[in-house]
C-alpha cells in the first residue's frame, strides 16, 4: 500500500498500474500537505493512521 | 515492472483530411496541443533509415509510465513534432540521458514544479543540423531547436506518460515544456566547451540533459569580471529557488559579450564556477520558515547546524554551477534556476 494525498491520487493509480499492481491500495489524506505546520501534521495523522494501518495490515 | 512483448509500432487508421487527423491526434492526447505531422509508415521508414539500431530496439523506459522507449517509437514522436530524418539519433541519446538514474526523471515528470527537459546539443552534430547556439538560441525561427525540443516532450508525454493533469502534475508548467533545445555556441567561447568538460573530446557529438526550471533574462552592462560577477551571483539568490533548499544544480547560459568580460577579467570557467557558487550565498532567515525547517531537514548533514544567519550555498559545490556559453551580441545572461533534485547527464550521439 501506499499513502497519497488526494490531489495526487490520478497520479498513484496510474503509477501502481505503470509498475504492474494496478490493484495497490492507496490510503488518501487530505490535501495540501507541504504547508501545514507540524501540529496539523500530527493530527492529520491521528485522523489517518487507523485506515493506513489496515491497508497495511490487509493481505 | 509489468513488460508487455514488444512489436513494430500498430498501424491506425487516421482521416485521411487534415484537419479531422488533427483533431484525431488531440482527441486522443497524442499531441501537446499543437498540429502534428502525420507519421505515416514512409515517414517512420524514412527517419529509421538514419540509424543503424533495430527499430525495435529498446533505448529506455520513460518514467513515470514506464513506457518502452523503442527506436521506432522515438521516431515516430519525432516525425509528429516535425524533425527532420537526420535528427532521430539526438533524440535517441537524449532518452538514453534523460533515463538515467541521476536524471530523476521520475521526480521531474510527476512534480507540480515547472520542469522542463531542456536539451543541449555540442560537438560537430550542431552545426551538421543547423542547432542554434547564437542569436534567439532559446527562441522561435530554427528547425532544429523547435522540433528537437517538441520531440522530447512528445516522448515524454506519449512513451513517459506524463500527461499533463494526470501524471504530470505540474503547477502552472512553463513554455519550456513545449520546446527547450540550444546548441552551445562554441566558436565564440573562451573556455572549453561543456562537452569537453564533461569528459568527451572536442570532436565527439554530444547531447545533455538538465532539469530546468525556468529562464531568467540578466541585462548588465558591466565591463569588469568582478561587478559582472556580483550582479549575476546577486540575481541567483532567491528565497523561492529550490536550488537553496535541496543544494541542486543551476545554470547560467552567459553570453558571448559576457563570456568575454570574464575572461579578459582572468577567469576561466572552473574560477567563474568558484566565483558565483561564493558570491551567490544566501542567508537561510530569507527563505519562509518552513522552507527553512525543510533546509535544515535536507542540508545539516552537509552544512552542520542551520539557522536564520547561515549562509547557504546554492549547490553542494562550484562543480554544480553549470555554465554554457550561448546567444547572439548582446549584454545578456540567462539564470537557469534548477528542479533541484536532478543531475544532468551528457551522453554522445552516434
Amino acid at each position: 500500500m501506499t499513502v497519497v494525498s488526494h490531489a495526487f491520487v490520478g497520479l498513484g493509480k496510474a503509477q501502481a498500474r505503470a509498475l504492474g499492481h494496478p490493484g495497490l491500495p492507496l490510503a488518501v489524506i487530505p490535501h495540501p500537505f507541504g504547508s501545514r505546520t507540524r501540529d496539523e501534521v500530527r493530527a492529520l495523522a491521528e485522523q489517518c493512521v487507523g485506515e493506513i494501518a489496515k491497508l497495511a495490515a490487509a493481505k | 515492472m509489468s513488460a508487455a512483448p514488444l512489436t513494430r509500432a500498430m498501424l491506425v487508421e487516421a482521416p485521411d483530411d487534415l484537419d479531422e487527423l488533427i483533431e484525431f491526434f488531440h482527441a486522443r492526447r497524442w499531441s501537446d496541443g499543437l498540429p502534428i505531422v502525420p507519421p505515416t509508415r514512409e515517414r517512420v521508414e524514412r527517419m529509421l533509415s538514419c540509424t543503424t539500431r533495430k527499430p525495435d530496439e529498446v533505448v529506455a523506459n520513460v518514467a513515470p509510465g514506464f513506457g518502452a522507449a523503442t527506436v521506432e517509437r522515438i521516431a515516430i514522436n519525432a516525425v509528429m513534432a516535425g524533425c527532420r530524418a537526420d535528427y532521430l539519433p539526438v533524440l535517441i541519446a537524449a532518452t538514453e540521458a534523460m533515463t538515467a538514474k541521476e536524471f530523476n526523471l521520475q521526480g521531474i515528470q510527476a512534480t507540480t514544479n515547472p520542469v522542463a527537459v531542456w536539451l543541449v546539443v555540442n560537438g560537430p552534430i550542431a552545426e551538421q543540423l543547423g542547432v542554434n547556439g547564437g542569436m534567439n538560441c532559446l527562441g522561435q525561427g530554427t528547425v532544429a531547436n523547435a522540433t528537437l525540443g517538441r520531440a522530447l516532450r512528445l516522448i515524454l508525454q506519449n512513451l513517459g506518460g506524463a500527461i499533463p493533469g494526470e501524471m504530470d502534475r505540474a503547477t502552472h508548467g512553463q513554455p519550456g515544456k513545449f520546446s527547450f533545445c540550444c546548441a552551445e555556441n562554441e566558436a565564440q567561447s573562451p573556455w572549453e566547451a561543456l562537452h569537453v568538460e564533461r569528459g568527451f573530446k572536442r570532436d565527439q557529438s554530444t547531447v545533455t540533459v538538465i532539469g530546468a526550471a525556468g529562464t531568467h533574462n540578466m541585462n548588465t552592462h558591466a565591463k569588469d569580471a568582478d561587478d559582472l560577477i556580483r550582479v549575476i551571483a546577486d540575481t541567483m539568490a532567491f528565497p523561492t529557488s529550490n536550488d537553496y533548499w535541496i543544494a541542486g544544480e543551476p545554470w547560467i547560459i552567459v553570453s558571448p559579450e559576457h563570456a568575454e568580460v570574464l575572461h579578459a577579467g582572468g577567469l576561466s570557467k572552473a574560477d567563474v564556477k568558484r566565483r558565483l557558487w561564493e558570491a551567490s550565498k544566501m542567508s537561510a532567515g530569507r527563505m519562509a520558515k518552513i522552507e527553512l525547517a525543510r533546509t535544515q531537514t535536507a542540508r545539516s548533514e552537509e552544512l552542520g547546524p542551520i539557522t536564520t544567519n547561515t549562509l547557504l550555498p546554492v549547490s553542494r559545490g562550484p562543480e554544480d554551477v553549470g555554465i554554457l556559453v550561448a546567444g547572439g551580441p548582446g549584454t545578456h545572461s540567462v539564470y537557469v534556476a534548477s528542479f533541484g533534485d536532478a543531475r544532468a547527464v551528457t551522453r554522445e550521439i552516434v
